[in-house]
């Protein structure tokens, strides 16, 4: 039976040609919209994360100290004491991350860690002459850090790997570099807030295209940040830590921040508005492409109500010899179904064409050539799918009031 | 065979609402037997289409019984007396005829398609027996809005005989066609209530289609007189 359905709702698409093109164009558009929109999102919410990693690692662990310094006295004496204390002085605690290869083992231990770097990191001044600038110097494990952000992708002077075996270089970003005058093979002085004050050979710049990075960022060897502060070949400030699926970091936080006695933050935490712009933006994408679908489900309902008012008579003589409602709901539902999987397809090829050539369109921003594009299977099934579901839906109405056609009323005329 | 009965109509009142109350049948009652070429006649606006259209069981808001092959009609579903009448009654209407979009052959085959007993070979090669039988094997394969308006009233006939209904229902089948075609039809229904047992009830102008039937039922302002 359902073949003769697919027949007669064959001849009905073929037989207005026209009306039939209006309603596959207006599914395609949306459907085309739909991939481009999250495409195209999603290629900015990459960009931004890829731009947020360059300095940002999954997970960090730090030695965050006494989480209130306001009132120690409190944990001891019993409630309801009258305390009084002025001028309170925090004394000394110990800084940075104690017994760092035990901390090191167990990280290297959970399944999803794919690098973990330590730093030494430290607030310092610049100086060259009378210029005197702040910033940060990071004393880093060369290999590792590599493995965790990348950064040898970022250097435009220099060669990363040459840090490992220089305990005198310093690599800089490029806009510090210029601020301060200094060129390669210059020396950089710094100073710290202890006031030591060391001398480095600059052998490299990097710039990230992150502003507040290449103004104050720099790179040494840990063994020489460690020789600076003076401490132990264990000492470091930061673990940092990636994993491999960078949204997934909540199982990794919590399975380790009970056994080690530090802070273990995951970027989603420290970085919020991170998250928040991207959520947002996916949100926008979806609520377009749906409205846009949804006024393609409008264009379909009114087309199909259009044919149906204008094959009534058929509808009449077809119930007239025999054929059921369900055997009419069935043959314009069969439209509608042709209707969303041809412009479905041909969506999805349109959109695919549309998103290739917005991932063409020079965009010399933040270290991108060009604009941003995705290409996930998923946004294209799920397309598909809301293609699919508006059509049904939109040919539904219609078709239920043709299977409610009187054929007698129709025939007498 | 004779005795057996094919249709029964009691008590049949219809009103239309529209545009003011009007009772077009009043108190109808007859019995068609098997095999019986029944016509129906009378002046225009007696009734005789709206009769046609109960006994046909695409109306369904009327007063009183309809009985076809011992099965109580009245009060079924829309959708039991569509498989009813797909099975058991072929129909040839007065003015709206056929999918034009379709072909000729196409507009045949379509209530044997619904049916389903038989496989598409089967129901194509019937197809052209019928339209032969009408003399339009050579228009098979045009499209329908193609024919003149006698060869698309041809081609619902052979449309209405496609699974061997057992009741034929015509209002005027032969109102479009010259003497030489209506001959032929009325030729054709006789036969089928001959040879294969067939009921035929036609609404007629034709005063010698109506002589030549087994009986005549005559509608005078929605009620029989004989
Ligand atoms: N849909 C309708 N609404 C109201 N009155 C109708 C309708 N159809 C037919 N009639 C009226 O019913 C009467 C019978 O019509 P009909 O059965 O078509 O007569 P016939 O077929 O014998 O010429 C006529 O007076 C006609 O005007
Ligand atoms: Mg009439």
């Amino acid at each position: 039976m359902f073949s003769t359905n697919y027949k007669i709702a064959h001849t009905h698409l073929t037989s207005n040609l026209r009306q039939t093109l209006v309603a596959l164009l207006g599914v395609t558009f949306g459907i085309s919209m739909y991939i481009f929109m999250n495409g195209f999102m999603g290629g900015v919410n990459d960009a931004q994360t890829k731009l947020a990693f360059t300095s940002l690692a999954h997970v960090r662990i730090y030695n965050d100290g006494p989480s209130d310094h306001t009132n120690l006295i409190r944990a001891i004496v019993p409630e309801h004491t009258k305390v009084r204390i002025s001028n309170a002085k925090v004394i000394q605690y110990t800084t940075g991350i104690k017994n760092t290869a035990a901390i090191l083992s167990l990280l290297q231990q959970q399944p999803e860690v794919v690098a973990v770097t330590p730093q030494v990191n430290i607030n310092v001044f610049f100086r060259n002459g009378g210029n005197k600038l702040n910033g940060t110097l990071a004393g880093v494990d060369v290999t590792n850090e590599n493995k965790v952000y990348h950064i040898a992708n970022y250097i435009t002077a220099g060669t990363w790997d040459n840090l490992q075996f220089r305990p005198d270089g310093i690599i800089l970003g490029e806009d510090l570099a210029k601020d301060l005058g200094v060129n390669i093979d210059d020396n950089v002085n710094i100073l710290t807030s202890d006031g030591v004050s060391h001398n480095y050979k600059l052998i490299g710049l990097f710039r990230t295209n992150v502003k507040q990075i290449d103004q104050s960022k720099t790179y040494i060897n840990i063994a020489a940040a460690r020789q600076l502060l003076s401490e132990n070949q264990e000492y470091v400030t930061d673990m940092q830590i990636n994993v491999q699926n960078y949204e997934v970091t909540e199982p990794l936080v919590s399975r380790v921040a009970p056994v080690v006695p530090y802070k273990v933050e995951s970027w989603q935490t420290a970085n919020q508005q991170l998250e928040a712009g991207a959520q947002l933006r996916n949100i926008i994408a979806i609520a377009v492409s749906l409205v846009i679908l949804m006024v393609a489900g409008f264009g379909i309902y009114n087309i199909m109500n259009m044919t149906i008012n204008e094959k009534i008579r058929e509808i009449a003589i077809l119930k007239a010899m025999g054929y059921s409602g369900s055997d009419i709901t069935q043959i314009f539902l069969t439209q509608a179904m042709v209707i969303g999987l041809l412009g479905g397809l041909v969506g999805l090829l349109f959109g695919y064409a549309v998103a290739r050539i917005v991932n063409h369109v020079p965009f010399h921003i933040a270290g991108m050539s060009t604009l941003p594009m995705t290409y996930h299977v998923k946004d294209y099934i799920m397309s598909f799918l809301f293609g699919l579901v508006t059509t049904l839906v939109a040919g539904y109405l219609p078709a239920r009031k043709a299977s409610r056609i009187d054929p007698v009323e129709i025939i007498r005329g | 065979m004779k005795n057996k009965i094919a249709l029964k109509a009691d008590h049949i009142v219809k009103y239309f609402y529209e545009p003011e109350k009007f009772q077009v049948l009043k108190d109808i009652g007859f019995e068609v037997k098997t095999g019986e070429f029944l016509t129906l006649t009378g002046k225009s606006g007696s009734g005789k289409s709206t009769l046609l259209y109960i006994l046909s069981t695409m109306d369904t808001s009327y007063e009183g019984s309809l009985v076809i092959n011992n099965e109580l009609l009245t009060g079924r579903s829309q959708n039991q007396l569509a498989a009813f009448r797909n099975e058991h009654i072929g129909f040839v209407f007065q003015f709206h005829y056929l999918l034009l979009d379709f072909t000729v052959l196409d507009n045949v085959m379509l209530p044997a398609l619904k049916l389903n007993k038989k496989s598409k070979e089967e129901i194509e090669h019937k197809a052209y027996e019928n339209l032969k039988l009408l003399g339009l094997e050579n228009q098979a394969l045009k499209m329908a809005n193609k024919l003149s308006g006698g060869q698309q009233q041809r081609v619902a006939i052979a449309r209405a005989l496609i699974n061997d209904p057992s009741i034929i229902m015509g209002d005027e089948p032969t109102g479009n066609l010259d003497s030489k075609n209506t001959r032929n039809v009325f030729d054709i229904f006789k036969q089928l209530t001959r040879e294969k047992g067939q009921t035929i009830i036609a609404v007629t102008h034709d005063d010698d289609f109506a002589r030549n039937s087994d009986r005549v039922i005559d509608l005078s302002d929605g009620k029989i007189v004989q």
